[in-house]
């Protein structure tokens, strides 16, 4: 009964089957927004532990390896001037004596960003990935 | 013509069945969406110096630029160091989970390193890194 009324009005078929074109057209579009928007940007770099600066006060001393930088970017460890080809291996020395230790830089505010990273580079080397930075006005 | 229709025919072989098509797409869709990470780049390029160790940064999305004069550049604009943690608060809240990655020129100072660190800590910004050449 309903079918012979629907077939009256002409063609309820093809009302029932939405046009998708547009909905299609919008799809698209958005996909090709998100393709091109879509930035993969690779970016290397090393991680720093969080600067924590009042509360490296209160981790054990003993427990870092304390490496200053100093202005004219002079590597120093336990009062000793470093070679920064040797830094690998002195840092690989303490870090055998205290394998717990973390690597704690002081960095004096005019030494440069290379040396810094010259240094976080020869402790990851050295096989200490626990690296935070503090900074020395000295 | 309705005879035809009723008998099954040409009209509905005629026309493409897109339902296959519009998945894929979809899918597509939703990978893009979900994948797009929108990073603030900073808007220099500097400098970075050599370290073979460093590993890729996957979820950086605040990037800061430190040039070689001490300049730190934050969303393409030149920000003065007592702005930076603004600017950071403000990018960060946008984009809770990402980390921050420097840029240091390997000239710059390392005063203008920990300034931007210090501003990072305060902003809340869980991961900081320090840009570097792989190879």
């Amino acid at each position: 009964m309903s079918r012979k009324h629907d077939f009256s009005l002409g063609g309820p078929e093809e009302e029932s089957s939405i046009d998708l074109t547009p909905m299609l057209d919008v799809v698209f579009i958005m996909l090709i927004f998100f393709i091109v928007t879509a930035s993969f940007v690779k970016e290397a770099g090393i991680d720093v532990n969080r600067p924590d600066a009042p509360v490296t006060e209160s981790k054990p001393e003993d427990a870092n390896i304390l490496i200053a930088i100093r202005q004219n970017d002079e590597i120093w460890i336990d009062r000793r001037l470093i070679d920064p080809q040797a830094l690998r291996a002195n840092i690989e020395r303490l870090h055998a004596e205290n394998p717990k230790g973390s690597v704690v830089i002081q960095a004096n505010s005019k030494s440069t960003n290379k040396m810094l990273v010259k240094v976080m580079d020869s402790a990851r080397q050295a096989g200490v990935y626990n690296i935070s930075i503090a900074e020395n006005r000295l | 013509m309705r005879k035809k229709n009723q008998m099954g025919g040409e009209e509905e072989e005629a026309a493409i069945d897109l339902t296959p098509m519009l998945d894929v797409v979809f899918i597509m869709l939703i990978f893009f969406i979900v994948t797009a990470t929108f990073i603030k780049e900073a808007g220099i390029d500097v400098n970075r110096p050599f370290a073979p160790t460093s590993d890729e940064q996957a979820d950086a999305a605040i990037l800061v630029a430190i040039s070689a004069n001490d300049e730190i550049w934050i969303d393409r604009s030149l920000t003065d160091p007592p702005n930076v943690r603004n600017v950071i608060e403000k990018l960060h809240q946008e984009n809770p989970k990402g980390s921050l990655v420097i840029q240091a020129d390997e000239n710059s100072t390392n005063e203008m390193l920990v300034i931007v660190m210090e501003a990072a800590k305060v902003a809340g910004v869980a991961n900081v890194a320090i840009a570097a050449l792989k190879d």
